[in-house]
C-alpha cells in the first residue's frame, strides 16, 4: 500500500443549524483499505459517510478524492464521483417501483449511457454473483431483508465503483440474514474493494477490517488494528463503548 | 424566509394588477378608437349572434322540435325578422341570464335579447334599441289567495318575489310600501317559492304571467297597476356601446313589426309552443336532455382532470425547482386560483380572455375548470411527492442520476401510486363543481335542468332528478376508481 491516499478527510466540520454533528475529523483511505467505523448512535457516522459522497455539503474543512477538493466539484465531476463511491443504505432504499432487474439497470443506462443490453447483461452477471438470479424480474417487496440487500450492493455494484461505503448495512436485519450480507461484503473486500464501513458487527471488523475508527462526539477518538482495539482500548470512552457492545 | 414571502405576495400583486389592467384599460382604449363597424361587421361575416338566457317563456324558451333542442319564443321570431331584413343568418347563443349583458359588452355576441328593460343604469353600460314590446307589469299569487290580494295595494307589508337586478325588483322595492322584497336569479325559483308560500306575490311581466297561469292551475294573476315611463319599462335589444349602425338599421326592422303588429302572431306562436311543451311534463319524457347534461358533464371533468393532472405536475415540478422564479411562479399561481371562486374564473376565461381571443363556451369552461383543477392537483401532487422516502432521493443521487431522472423514474412514479385515491377524489368533485358552467351556456347537467324547470313549469322535480344523477354518477365513479386503486395495491 504505497500508493497515494483515495480518500483523505482534513478538519471536516459539519452543523445542523446550531448542532455541530462533526466537530473536526481526519482521516485516511488508502486504496484496497476497508475501514470499520464504530460509535454510539447520534455520533455522526452516517453524517460523516455522507459528507464522503456528498449528499451532505461541508460546513468547513475537507474531503479530497484522489488529492482534489470535492467541494469544487462541477456537476459532472460530482456525478462521477458518484460513480466511482456507491453507497448501501440501512434500510436498502431499493425503488419498489422497478423490478430487481430494472433497479441494477437503472443507473448504469441513464448514468453511463449503456444500452440496454449490456446494462441487462451486466445486472444479470451481478445478480448471480450475489445469488438472486432467480428474482431478476420480481419487485423489491417479496424479497426478504437479506435478499433486499445483497440487490442494493449488486445495485452500487452495476456501475463499478472503485469504493463503497456501507451505513449499518446488517442493522435492519434478521439475525438469521446478517451472515449472507457479511458473506457477500467480504467477498468484495478480498477482490480489493475500498470499503468504509459503519457497523458494529465485530467479527467482521476482526476479520476484514484494515483499521477500525471510534468516532464520539463529533471527534474521531481512537484509531486502531481491529484487534488492538477491541481487546486494548486506549480511550476510555471507547473502553465503555466496547464493553457494551461485547456484553449486549 | 421572510424575503421569500415577500417575492411571493410581490408576484401575487402584479399578477393581480396585470389582470386589472386587462379589464379596465383594454376595453377602454378599443371603445375609444375604433370606429363604428358594427354592422358591417356583422355583414361581412353574414350572420348576427344573439344572446339570450331561454328560461323565459314567452320571450325565449327552450322546446323539442322532432327531437332536437331549439331556442323558440317571440324575442326569437322578431330577431329572426331582423335578420331577414339584414340579409344574414340568425345564430342564437343561450346562457344565463346574467351573462347576457356581458357578451355583448366583451363582443361574444351582437346583440343581447333576452326580455330586458332597458333602465337608465343598463344604459351607461350598453346600447338599446327602441323599445320592440311593451308587455306591461302583472303579479302571480297563488290561485287560494285571489280573495284576499285584489290589487297592488294589498300587498303593501308582505313579501314581493322578483328576479334580482330586473325592473320588476325594484319596482315592487319603490312602489310598494313596507314590502319585503326577495330576489333569486331564476322565475322558476320564484314561482316554486310562491307555491310554497315563501313569498305572497310574484312581479312579473304580463306576457310570462299568462304563460304560467295558462300551464299552472294553481296560480292566478293580478294586473300591477304601476305608472310607468314606457320608455324604460318596456323590452329592447342591447348592443355594445357605439353601435350607432347597427342600432340605426335594427331599429329600421322594429319600426316595420310595429307597423304591422307581427309581435301579436309571434305570441300566439310562442303560445303554440308552449302547449306543446306542456302535453306531457314526466321527467322520462325530457330524458334526452338530462344525458345531454350528463354527457356534457361528464366530458367536461374528464377532460378537465386530464389537464388539471399535467398542469399539476408541471406546477409541482416548478415548485421544487431550484430557479427562484419557477418556484414563485407555482406558488403565486396556486395561491391566486385556489383564492378566488370557480364562478368568477369561469366567467373571466370566457368573456376576460374573450376579448383576445374568441373562445367557445365549451372550450373556456373547460379550459377555465382545468386551470382551477391544475392548481388542486399540484398540491396532491407535492403531497404525494413529499411522501416518498427520503432514501429514494439519496439512494438515487448516490448511483449519480441527475435530478430530473430521479424524479422521472423514481419519485413520480411513487407519488403518483400514492395519490391515486386523491386524484380520483378531484375527479368526483369535478363532476359536481363543474356545474359552474352553466352560466356561460355550456349544456351541462345544471343547465339542462334548469331548461327542463322552465320548460314544464314544475320546479322541484327536475331539481330531485338531477341530484339523483349526480349520486348516481359519483357513487359509480367512486366504486370505479376503488376497483382500480385495489388492483394497483395487489399489483405490487
Ligand atoms: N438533516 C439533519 N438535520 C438536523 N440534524 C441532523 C440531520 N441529520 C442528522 N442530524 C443529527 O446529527 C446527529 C448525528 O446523526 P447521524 O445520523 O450522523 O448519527 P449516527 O452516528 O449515524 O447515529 P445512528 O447510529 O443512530 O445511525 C444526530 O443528533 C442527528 O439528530
Ligand atoms: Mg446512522
Amino acid at each position: 500500500m504505497q500508493d497515494k491516499p483515495l480518500v483523505e478527510v482534513k478538519k471536516l466540520q459539519k452543523n445542523y443549524g446550531d448542532t455541530e454533528v462533526l466537530k473536526e475529523i481526519d482521516g485516511t483511505v488508502m486504496p484496497g483499505q476497508v475501514i470499520c467505523v464504530i460509535g454510539p448512535s447520534g455520533s455522526g457516522k452516517s453524517t460523516f459517510l455522507r459528507c464522503l459522497n456528498m449528499l451532505e455539503t461541508p460546513t468547513a474543512g475537507q474531503v479530497l478524492f484522489e488529492g482534489k477538493d470535492t467541494q469544487k466539484f462541477s456537476e459532472e465531476e460530482l456525478t462521477t464521483l458518484r460513480e466511482r463511491m456507491g453507497m448501501v443504505f440501512q434500510s436498502f432504499n431499493l425503488f419498489p417501483n422497478l423490478t430487481v432487474l430494472d433497479n441494477l439497470k437503472l443507473a448504469p443506462i441513464r448514468v453511463k449511457k449503456m444500452s440496454d443490453k449490456d446494462a441487462e447483461e451486466k445486472a444479470m452477471g451481478l445478480l448471480k454473483r450475489v445469488g438472486l438470479e432467480e428474482k431478476a424480474n420480481v419487485y423489491p417487496n417479496s424479497l426478504s431483508g437479506g435478499q433486499a440487500q445483497r440487490v442494493a450492493i449488486a445495485r452500487a455494484l452495476a456501475m463499478d465503483p472503485e469504493m463503497l461505503l456501507f451505513d449499518e448495512p446488517t442493522s435492519a436485519l434478521d439475525p438469521e440474514m446478517v451472515g449472507e450480507v457479511l458473506a457477500v461484503m467480504k467477498e468484495l473486500a478480498e477482490d480489493g474493494m475500498t470499503m468504509v464501513v459503519v457497523t458494529h458487527e465485530m467479527g467482521f471488523a476482526r476479520e476484514v477490517a484494515n483499521e477500525v475508527w471510534f468516532m464520539a462526539d463529533g471527534y474521531i477518538l481512537e484509531k486502531n488494528k481491529p484487534n488492538e482495539m477491541f481487546e486494548h482500548p486506549q480511550n476510555p470512552r471507547t473502553k465503555d463503548f466496547i464493553s457494551k457492545i461485547i456484553n449486549s | 424566509m421572510k424575503v421569500k414571502g415577500r417575492n411571493v405576495l410581490l408576484t401575487i400583486m402584479t399578477l393581480c394588477l396585470s389582470l386589472l389592467f386587462l379589464f379596465t384599460v383594454q376595453p377602454a382604449h378599443h371603445t375609444a378608437y375604433a370606429a363604428d363597424d358594427s354592422l358591417q361587421k356583422i355583414k361581412d361575416r353574414g350572420s348576427i349572434i344573439m344572446a339570450t338566457s331561454p328560461d323565459y317563456p314567452p320571450y325565449e324558451f327552450q322546446v323539442s322540435k322532432n327531437g332536437k333542442s331549439q331556442v323558440v319564443g317571440m324575442d326569437v321570431d322578431i330577431m329572426r325578422q331582423v335578420a331577414k331584413d339584414l340579409g344574414v343568418k340568425l345564430v342564437i347563443k343561450s346562457m344565463s341570464y346574467d351573462s347576457v349583458l356581458v357578451a355583448v359588452e366583451t363582443g361574444k355576441a351582437d346583440v343581447a335579447m333576452s326580455g330586458i328593460n332597458p333602465t337608465a343604469k343598463r344604459r351607461q353600460s350598453v346600447d338599446f334599441s327602441k323599445i320592440y314590446y311593451n308587455g306591461g307589469q302583472s303579479f302571480l299569487i297563488n290561485k287560494t289567495d285571489v280573495g284576499k290580494y285584489k290589487n297592488k295595494a294589498a300587498l303593501a307589508h308582505k313579501k314581493i318575489g322578483a328576479q334580482t337586478g330586473t325592473l320588476q325588483y325594484n319596482l315592487a322595492k319603490t312602489k310598494i310600501p313596507g314590502a319585503t322584497v326577495k330576489g333569486m336569479d331564476k322565475n322558476t325559483d320564484l314561482v316554486l317559492a310562491l307555491k310554497t308560500h315563501k313569498i305572497d306575490a310574484l312581479g312579473i311581466e304580463t306576457p310570462s304571467a299568462e304563460a304560467y297561469v295558462k300551464n299552472d292551475h294553481d296560480l292566478a294573476m293580478i294586473k300591477s297597476g304601476y305608472k310607468l315611463n314606457k320608455n324604460e319599462t318596456g323590452s329592447a335589444m342591447a348592443f355594445k356601446k357605439g353601435s350607432g349602425t347597427l342600432a340605426a338599421a335594427v331599429n329600421k326592422s322594429i319600426d316595420k313589426i310595429k307597423a304591422k303588429h307581427l309581435t301579436t302572431q309571434y305570441l300566439a306562436n310562442a303560445g303554440k309552443y308552449m302547449k306543446v311543451n306542456t302535453n306531457n311534463t314526466s321527467m322520462v319524457h325530457y330524458w334526452t336532455y338530462f344525458a345531454k347534461g350528463i354527457e356534457y358533464t361528464l366530458l367536461i371533468s374528464a377532460i378537465s382532470v386530464i389537464f388539471g393532472v399535467l398542469l399539476g405536475t408541471i406546477l409541482a415540478l416548478m415548485r421544487f425547482s431550484k430557479s427562484k422564479v419557477l418556484k414563485a411562479i407555482s406558488v403565486a399561481y396556486v395561491e391566486f386560483v385556489r383564492g378566488t371562486p370557480l364562478m368568477v374564473q369561469v366567467m373571466f376565461v370566457y368573456f376576460g380572455v374573450g376579448i383576445i381571443v374568441n373562445l367557445p363556451a365549451l372550450l373556456s369552461g373547460i379550459i377555465a375548470v382545468s386551470l382551477n383543477s391544475g392548481a388542486y392537483v399540484e398540491e396532491i401532487i407535492r403531497g404525494g411527492i413529499n411522501s416518498v422516502d427520503k432514501g429514494q432521493t439519496e439512494a438515487s443521487a448516490s448511483l449519480g442520476l441527475a435530478k430530473g431522472d430521479t424524479m422521472r423514474f423514481i419519485i413520480l412514479p411513487q407519488a403518483l401510486k400514492n395519490i391515486w385515491p386523491a386524484l380520483g377524489n378531484e375527479f368526483v368533485s369535478l363532476v359536481k363543481e363543474s356545474s359552474i358552467v352553466s352560466i356561460i351556456g355550456v349544456t351541462d347537467l345544471i343547465y339542462q335542468l334548469n331548461i327542463v324547470r322552465a320548460d314544464t313549469y314544475r320546479g322541484v322535480m327536475p331539481v330531485f332528478v338531477a341530484m339523483c344523477i349526480y349520486f348516481v354518477m359519483t357513487f359509480i365513479l367512486t366504486r370505479i376508481l376503488n376497483y382500480f386503486e385495489g388492483r394497483m395495491k395487489h399489483a405490487r
